[in-house]
């Protein structure tokens, strides 16, 4: 959360901001002292937790003055958004214990460092432990101990937002864009056709392209961060963009379209020599069994099953899964 | 369910002939089939005699389509420019071994206009 002196907010701490009032009012005599500060707090206010009905817990708050003038933070915060603009993936380190709280040290994935925790050797051990980190995009506290004490390092990893291949811009794709943009999506629009393909059919859309599109796809970066939607419902694009994208690893492949039309597409494939293993990568049809049938609601189930695939999800309603699983 | 295509488009279908680009060709040209989407992008290389001596295609295009683009190919291939732009419509479709019907006629012509709407292009210029 972000909260500026003159009173803006933008962002929360906790889903619910049950305890976003007492951070905010934290924040601004953060700003008066310029003094960052570690604090703690319940989940709940005093009557919910009375009643039994807090979601219980404590969660720790660390709140520090940021200021473009004169504030090394500033910098190391620009160095990272400039580094994610050009497709990379970075982590930002802050101490929370002793003198040098607050202390920042940036590791960039390609093994840069900027700033400092205030100690050598803990700016060594903390990057040696943070890689694995970095390549997970797991955001966490780790421990380290000192000669003299034990200092706790936040490590929040920033890494590119996923992205999503859509070809076909047809109904489905304009309302893919329109719900996959809060979600933090950066989307991507593909279609030959330039009547359909318009900005006014997608402002909300990151980029749009028009040429030939298995071409046009083949010219993208993808990785396991990317989903491919292929809705154009077509085959002649289904058939060149599928032999592309199943030699790559991007994250998520699904086809809008019936099982009898995927079976077919393997079919097509399979002869062609590409491997089963490879062919169960292709969702086809495409989306959760959510039980909708209008178009939104469509989308809403295919973005469903990508954000469940990306994060390795059950599937399943999260009243149903296992707690040693949530 | 009777299958309606020949087995030359089929054949060409899944094994188009001089499907790919052209390092440097002197004529090139791409069109789209505004509502279906058929894409093809049409490479010549021509000799100082205005002979084509290499031709390809590429692009996402239905199976009638790309059937037609990839026996164009052939068809044109050592033929004086002059010829080809003249080329009528009957040869094309007289190759395909298939009545297409009015409904796909745009389909498997698609190759053909774009090859002579680049040639005229290449030949004003």
């Amino acid at each position: 959360m972000w909260v500026g002196e003159g009173g803006e907010i933008f962002g929360a701490v906790t889903i619910g901001g049950c305890v976003d009032a007492y951070v905010i009012e934290q924040a601004e005599t953060v700003l008066s002292t310029q003094m960052p500060r570690l604090i703690e707090l319940p989940l709940g206010d005093e009557d919910a937790w009375e009643l039994g009905l807090s979601c219980a817990g404590i969660i720790e708050v660390f709140i520090e003055p940021l200021s473009a003038a004169h504030s090394p933070p500033f910098d190391l915060y620009t160095a990272l958004k400039s580094h994610l603009d050009r497709g990379g993936s970075g982590a930002l380190m802050t101490c929370l214990d002793g003198a040098t709280m607050g202390a920042k040290l940036l590791l960039f994935d390609n093994g840069r460092t900027l700033g400092s925790l205030g100690d050598a050797a803990l700016d060594q051990a903390v990057c040696t432990a943070v890689l694995f980190d970095l390549a997970q995009g797991l955001s966490r506290t780790l421990s380290f101990a000192l000669p003299h004490m034990t200092v706790r390092v936040f490590v929040e990893v920033h890494t590119p937002p996923a992205t999503l291949i859509i070809v076909g811009a047809s109904h489905m794709a304009m309302l893919l864009v329109q719900l996959a943009r809060p979600i933090g999506f950066h989307t991507i629009v593909v279609d030959s056709r330039p009547r359909f393909a318009t900005p006014e059919r997608f402002p909300a859309t990151d980029t749009l392209l028009v040429g030939i599109p298995s071409e046009i796809v083949e010219s993208l970066p993808l990785s396991s961060s990317t989903a491919v939607i292929l809705v154009a419902h077509d085959y002649k694009y289904d058939l060149p963009i599928l032999r592309h994208v199943l030699s790559s690893s991007v994250g998520y492949i699904g086809v809008l379209g019936s099982r009898r039309r995927g079976e077919g597409l393997r079919q097509f494939l399979r002869e062609e020599g590409v491997t089963e293993e490879a062919l169960r990568r292709i969702r086809v049809p495409i989306g959760l069994d959510l039980g909708g049938r209008s178009a939104p609601e469509i989308a809403l189930a295919i973005l469903a099953e990508v954000v469940a695939t990306r994060y390795g999800g059950s599937h399943l309603p999260l009243s149903q899964v296992r707690q040693d699983r949530v | 369910m009777t299958l309606q295509y020949s087995e030359t488009i089929f054949e060409h279908f899944r094994h188009p002939r001089n499907f790919g680009a052209l390092p440097a060709p002197e004529v090139a040209y791409e069109a789209v089939n505004a509502l279906c989407g058929d894409r093809i992008r049409m490479e010549l290389n021509v000799s100082a005699d205005q002979t084509i001596t290499a031709v390809r295609f590429r692009g996402d295009s239905c199976i009638i389509s790309r059937a037609a683009a990839s026996i164009l190919t052939e068809l044109i291939q050592g033929q004086m420019l002059q010829e080809v732009i003249k080329l009528p419509q009957e040869v094309l479709l007289t190759a395909l071994h298939t009545n297409i019907r009015p409904a796909r006629m745009k389909c498997a012509l698609l190759p053909l206009h774009i090859l002579q709407t680049g040639l005229a292009v290449y030949l004003r210029s």
